[in-house]
């Protein structure tokens, strides 16, 4: 496994997942990443509540797409691109609908495991800070 | 004496040849005026229900009046009066009148002298009033008045005639309107060897054929081939004949080689004496919805098809991470406490396909985690409540924490041996912001263990935390004197 130890420091991320085994599982390896993790929460509701809520900004965002009985995260994606928050999508479909810019987006397929999100979520803020 | 037997003869004749009311009255009123040499006569008929007297023939009267002019029937007009005589009511002079009113009109025309003569139905019912007026004074003499009743009870039937011929009329066209405008519904009719005699409009628009490509073809020509051969159209009105109808619900053949489907009937014709006079077919063209209701159920066979195919696929799958797990981990300890959670996911994916839809009942949720464990059974184990169908979401989250639940249980409380019990219970309520499913978990008569009473493993978080994260739940988690008690509460549809 590559050392992914603290890739995130400092850093402040949104986690929306609705599934809670995953979503504390997540929220736990970004924490010992060294992120300071907003949420996690299971719907757009309280997402956009959340991203309204704070204050300093985010740094970017991990989205789970399907947050279960139909509903999906795309709302919550187009506020971040409103905000110029970068975002990555995590999924268990194939398919990216809504906005066609989501498509555009990182997007990790589930099962997620540690290395692979922090790797992604640092080349994402990485990326972000050089086009800036 | 021989002018009025001539005029009685003229107006016989007019009346047979003529089909038009007001010719026929007007000619009376003519005919009259110039019997009795006043020139002037009117015909004034009945209305609404004998409140009103509408002047509906006449001759010599200025315009505006014939045909236009209504009087109010009252109880004291010479008109009312002639009716309740039942005869000619003669008034010489109206100046002098004091048996009734006569209508101001008349004495503004200057009418003098005036004959009042009901006309009555074949069945004594008042028609109106043959009214003969007069400028002049004069005195309608006995002759006059025989000569005007016998000429009223000539036309009481001729009127009653021209009324029933004319009501029929306006039925005949009001169906043949109906008919010709229903253009849905094909109606044909046969004759008793059932070939086509009438072609409606409806029957040309379903079926393609015009009426006269039609008459005379046999009603087998709307039938597909496959019908024919098996003598579908031959059982149709066999059936009608014996029974009276036979249903109609197949599809047709049209003119074009389209098949159109017909919801219909075909019906015995049967005279007065029950003669057999052919055959009535009425159908519908419901093709566009059996079309529709055909691709909903390819649609929901096909669904139900995939749902079953990704039930079965998640179910293996399930088998297989819990078998690439112990060739990885092993069986012991942690492994197997992995294997056992899933296990019961697998469990509830089970169930959930069972029921056929994407839900399953909570009681069979608990009966099957507890199975798995326990032989349940009072007075050990009392399990009861509703059924209460929880959607896919709440089943794999509810299943984990009943899991996390009955393997602490069977470890540490009232399922690991001895004088433990466990009570399940569940209810629902209902409030203004929906049903709410609450379950109580209660164990009792636990002897614990010192050491555990401070344990926070992962079920417990799962119950306490998990249920309301994405279910929107409420759960107590206690650890009693005697073991476990645990609430968990949840909205539910």
């Amino acid at each position: 496994m590559p050392d992914t130890g603290k890739l995130l420091v400092g850093r402040r991320i949104l986690l929306v997942e609705d599934e809670y085994s995953i979503a504390v599982e997540m929220e736990r390896w970004l924490i010992e990443a060294g992120a300071k993790v907003l949420g996690p929460v299971p719907s757009v509701e309280q997402a956009v509540e959340l991203i309204g809520e704070e204050m300093v900004g985010l740094d970017g965002a991990v989205l789970d797409i399907n947050l279960g009985e139909g509903e999906t995260v795309y709302p919550v994606a187009d506020r971040l691109n409103e905000l110029g928050v970068p975002y990555l999508f995590t999924t268990g479909d194939m398919r990216i609908g809504g906005n066609p810019a989501h498509r555009e987006r990182p997007r990790l397929a589930k099962p997620v495991l540690r290395a692979e999100l922090i790797t992604a979520i640092a080349n994402l803020l990485h990326s972000q800070a050089r086009t800036v | 004496m021989l002018k009025r037997q001539q005029v009685l003869a003229d107006f016989g004749d007019v009346a047979l040849r003529s089909d038009d009311l007001d010719g026929v009255l007007n000619e009376a009123c003519r005919l009259v005026g110039e019997a009795l040499g006043t020139g002037r006569a009117k015909v004034l008929e009945i209305e609404h229900e004998e409140q009103s007297l509408w002047v509906r023939a006449g001759v010599g009267w200025s315009p505006g009046i014939v045909g236009h002019l209504r009087l109010p029937m009252s109880e004291h007009s010479s008109e009312t009066f002639a009716i309740e005589a039942a005869k000619p009511v003669i008034t010489q002079d109206i100046g002098k009148e004091e048996r009734f009113d006569v209508p101001p009109f008349m004495k503004e025309a200057g009418v003098v002298a005036l004959a009042n003569v009901p006309i009555f139905l074949p069945g004594g019912r008042p028609y109106g009033l043959l009214q003969v007026d007069d400028v002049r004074p004069r005195d309608f003499d006995d002759e006059d008045t025989q000569f005007l009743r016998t000429y009223a009870t000539i036309l009481g039937p001729v009127i009653d005639r021209l009324l029933l011929a004319r009501a029929l009329r306006t039925t005949e066209e009001r169906f043949r309107l109906t008919v010709e405008a229903a253009l849905d519904y094909a109606i044909l009719i046969s004759d008793p060897e059932d070939r086509i005699t009438d072609w409606l409009p409806g029957a040309a628009a379903v079926f393609g054929w015009t009426a006269e490509e039609a008459i005379g073809q046999p009603s087998a020509i709307i039938f597909t081939p496959e019908d024919r051969e098996n003598g579908q159209d031959r059982w149709e009105v066999e059936t009608a004949r014996k029974e009276g109808v036979a249903p109609n619900v197949r599809w047709h053949l049209r003119k074009d080689g389209k098949r159109v489907f017909i919801e219909g009937s075909t019906r015995a014709l049967r005279g007065p004496n029950g003669a057999l006079l052919g055959f009535l077919k009425v159908g519908q063209d419901v093709t566009e919805r059996r079309r529709s209701e055909e691709r909903l159920r390819e649609n929901a066979a096909r669904l139900e098809v995939l749902v079953g195919e990704l039930q079965h696929r998640s179910r293996n799958l399930l088998g297989v991470v819990a078998s690439v797990a112990s060739k990885t981990l092993g069986e012991d300890g942690a492994a197997a406490a992995y294997q056992a959670r899933l296990k019961a996911l697998s469990r509830a994916q089970g169930l959930l396909s069972e029921f056929g839809s994407d839900t399953a009942d909570i009681g069979a949720l608990v009966q099957a985690e507890l199975a798995a464990h326990v032989e349940v059974k009072p007075p050990k184990v009392l399990v009861s409540g509703p059924e209460v169908h929880l959607t896919s979401r709440q089943v794999q989250n509810f299943t984990l924490a009943l899991h996390e639940l009955t393997t602490n249980a069977v470890k540490y409380g009232a399922l690991r041996d001895g004088t433990g019990q466990l009570a399940i219970n569940w209810e629902v309520s209902r409030s203004e912001k929906g049903r709410r499913l609450a379950l109580t978990w209660i164990e009792s008569g636990v002897h614990l263990e010192p050491g555990q009473v401070t344990r926070r493993g992962y079920g417990r978080d799962l119950i306490e935390r998990g249920l309301s994260y994405a279910l929107r739940g409420r759960t107590e988690y206690v650890l009693g004197a005697d073991g476990v008690r645990c609430r968990i509460e949840l909205p539910i549809t």
